[in-house]
């Protein structure tokens, strides 16, 4: 008896110390991997000359950071939303407009105007002096990242206030997706319209990659220790039942319009650099398409597991890029099977279902 | 003032029904108050009122002095009136350990939280509870691999954690065994050593164990309330109540 008490006292500190120990940030073994992948992209642009392989590098960073911002808020906080490309594309649209509306300046239009070619067709003569500022790359880059994420707070403020979230809110955020579709398509001497803005200076180059690289980095880091942060653990305790964090003191609608922010800013982000690195954007950019197959990689790769996002993203727009050609037809009835596979099959994702079968082995043996 | 918790002529009407009907009720400070009542009596949406879930029709509730009706939740939380569920309620996927320590007392806000560190106090203060509940063992372990009884701790736990001067535990001990519900008295009375508590509870051996003063609903007003002994001594509330000499 004196005995088991003494084992228990001493399994106790054991627990104990392990508990007021701060489990790492990232696992010692996914530091030292995670930099071998980042300086294996790093170095692709010196040791390879394939210019398809270095544009998908950087189109799959992008899209691994928008999955990461859906991770973070579907994952981490429960918020589904069908409508993140909304902040994607805001933030694609600000800069794509920057970059058309400078390079006409040096390359006028066949009629001789200085401004955007698909304003040309639509009737302007000059460019509108409300878009003058956006001439300015560091005004443009500013209007990319903050009016998305100061959009994602109005959004915050008028559902998650008024306890509008789950289902409801998912439907929410895709109406403002297709609201934001039929605006762009309406105003297509503003946007392009159908036909998206296209036709301006890129920047698919290697400074460009490690520049992608190093935001896609700070993103995952500042998540890991945003999730692992006390914020985090009231996320995910809201997660998982609002209704007890709201009697145990949380204002939990600020703590969603806080996540989803950040969210926005990470979206937007993305965006941006998408925008700069592909030098094509249309209103499919802002849709619920895009916004859907982003939660797929979320789901695939592993929800609430932050890598999951890039595995998702990498795997599925890999093997779009490399299948589709020979699937063409049916490549979208693949991505929707697979959806319903892992859903029905594999909730926790790739990496979640990999996490659960390891953490088991140890105890069946 | 007198009491800790005051309310004034509670009513509280839902589609056509009055639940809470003009409620005159208080609880002074530090005291353990045992609230009894059939199926019905309005228990629940007592506390539901209290703590701000629904709003009342009329009446008012202080606390402390301070007119809190109407105020959300999280407010009436941070003023001071903590509540444990009648279903289990707690976060599944979470450690037992982060349970405890997002219910901890302190700072609310987005910002504060943000930034604040677990110091070695709070860690420690984490353990004593869970060695108090008795799940200290299963620190690490998600909250819902946990039996019904152990949850139901837990959630006390957290309350615990939380501070907070006045505690509402809505029939903390149902579904559990005999001996659960002993353990779970027995944490009772030690959380009410230096908190404020109202217990709903429908076992009257568990009532027998701890009460001392006790309040019985009927049909949303207040129908006896004194030393337990006299009130079940009360022939309208054998009636209503206990019936059939089920008590004697």
């Amino acid at each position: 008896m004196v005995e088991a008490t003494t084992r228990l006292t001493a399994r106790l500190e054991l627990a104990k110390a392990k508990g007021i120990r701060r489990t790492p940030l990232v696992p010692l073994w996914a530091l030292v991997g995670g930099a071998g992948i980042v300086a294996a992209i790093a170095a692709y642009p010196v040791y390879g000359s394939n210019t398809y392989v270095l544009s998908l590098l950087g189109k799959f960073l992008c899209y691994s950071i928008f999955a990461l911002s859906i991770d973070l808020i579907w994952g981490f906080a429960g918020i589904l939303s069908l409508g993140q490309a909304v902040y994607f594309g805001i933030g694609a649209y600000f800069v794509a407009l920057s970059l058309k509306i400078n390079y006409a300046l040096d390359n006028p239009t066949r009629y001789g105007g200085k401004f955007p070619d698909f304003m040309e067709w639509n009737g302007l003569t000059e460019l509108p002096k409300f878009m003058e500022p956006l001439i300015s790359t560091p005004f443009a880059i500013a209007c990319a990242l903050i009016v998305p994420t100061l959009l994602a707070l109005l959004f915050g403020v008028i559902t998650f206030k008024r306890r509008i979230y789950g289902v409801y809110c998912a439907v929410i955020t895709l109406a403002e997706s297709l609201i934001l579709q039929d605006f762009i398509i309406e105003y297509q001497a503003y946007t392009g319209g159908f036909n998206g803005i296209t036709d301006y200076d890129n920047y698919a180059n290697m400074y460009f990659l490690w520049f992608i690289l190093g935001v896609t980095v700070v993103f995952f880091f500042g998540v890991r220790a945003l999730t692992h942060s006390r914020v985090g653990v009231v996320l995910k305790s809201i997660r998982d039942n609002d209704v007890r964090a709201e009697f145990i003191g949380y204002n939990v609608a600020n703590y969603r319009i806080f996540v989803f922010c950040v969210s926005a800013f990470m979206a937007a982000a993305a965006g941006a650099m998408y925008a700069a690195w592909v030098g094509l954007i249309s209103f499919l950019d802002t849709g619920p398409v895009f916004s859907i197959e982003a939660v797929i990689w979320t789901a695939v790769g592993g929800r609430g597991t932050i890598i999951g996002s890039f595995i998702g993203a990498f795997l599925i727009k890999g093997a779009e890029f490399f299948l589709s050609g020979v699937l063409a037809f049916w490549w979208q009835l693949v991505i929707g099977g697979l959806f319903i596979f892992v859903v029905l099959v594999m909730p926790d994702g790739i990496v979640g279902t990999v996490a659960n079968w390891l953490r088991r082995r140890p105890r069946a043996t | 003032m007198s009491g800790l918790l005051e309310i004034k002529g509670l009513t509280t009407t839902v589609s056509g029904y009055t639940i809470l009907n003009n409620l005159d009720f208080d609880i002074a400070e530090n005291e353990l108050r045992v609230l009894l009542g059939p199926n019905g009596a309005g228990k629940t949406t007592l506390i539901a009122m209290i703590t701000g879930q629904y709003k009342p029709t009329s009446g008012k509730i202080y606390f402390a002095g301070q007119n809190i009706t109407g105020l959300p939740p999280d407010k009436i939380f941070q003023i001071g009136i903590s509540r444990k569920f009648q279903v289990p309620n707690m976060y599944e996927t979470l450690s037992l350990f982060n349970n405890v320590m997002v219910s901890l007392q302190g700072g609310r806000r987005v910002f504060t939280t943000l930034f604040r560190k677990l110091s070695g106090e709070e860690a420690d203060r984490i353990w004593e509870i869970l060695e108090f509940i008795g799940l200290a063992d299963k620190a690490d372990d998600a909250s819902d691999t946990l039996s019904h009884g152990e949850r139901q701790w837990l959630e006390l736990g957290m309350l615990m954690a939380a501070n907070s001067k006045l505690l509402l535990l809505d029939e903390p001990t149902t579904g559990m065994t005999e001996q659960d519900k002993h353990k779970t008295a027995e944490l009772i009375e030690k959380i009410a050593m230096n908190h404020t508590v109202l217990l709903v509870e429908h076992d009257m051996h568990i009532v027998r164990l701890i009460a001392r003063k006790v309040t019985v609903l009927h049909q949303g007003h207040v129908l006896a309330e004194g030393p337990l002994a006299e009130v079940v001594e009360n022939e309208t509330v054998r009636q209503v109540y206990l019936g059939k000499g089920k008590f004697a």
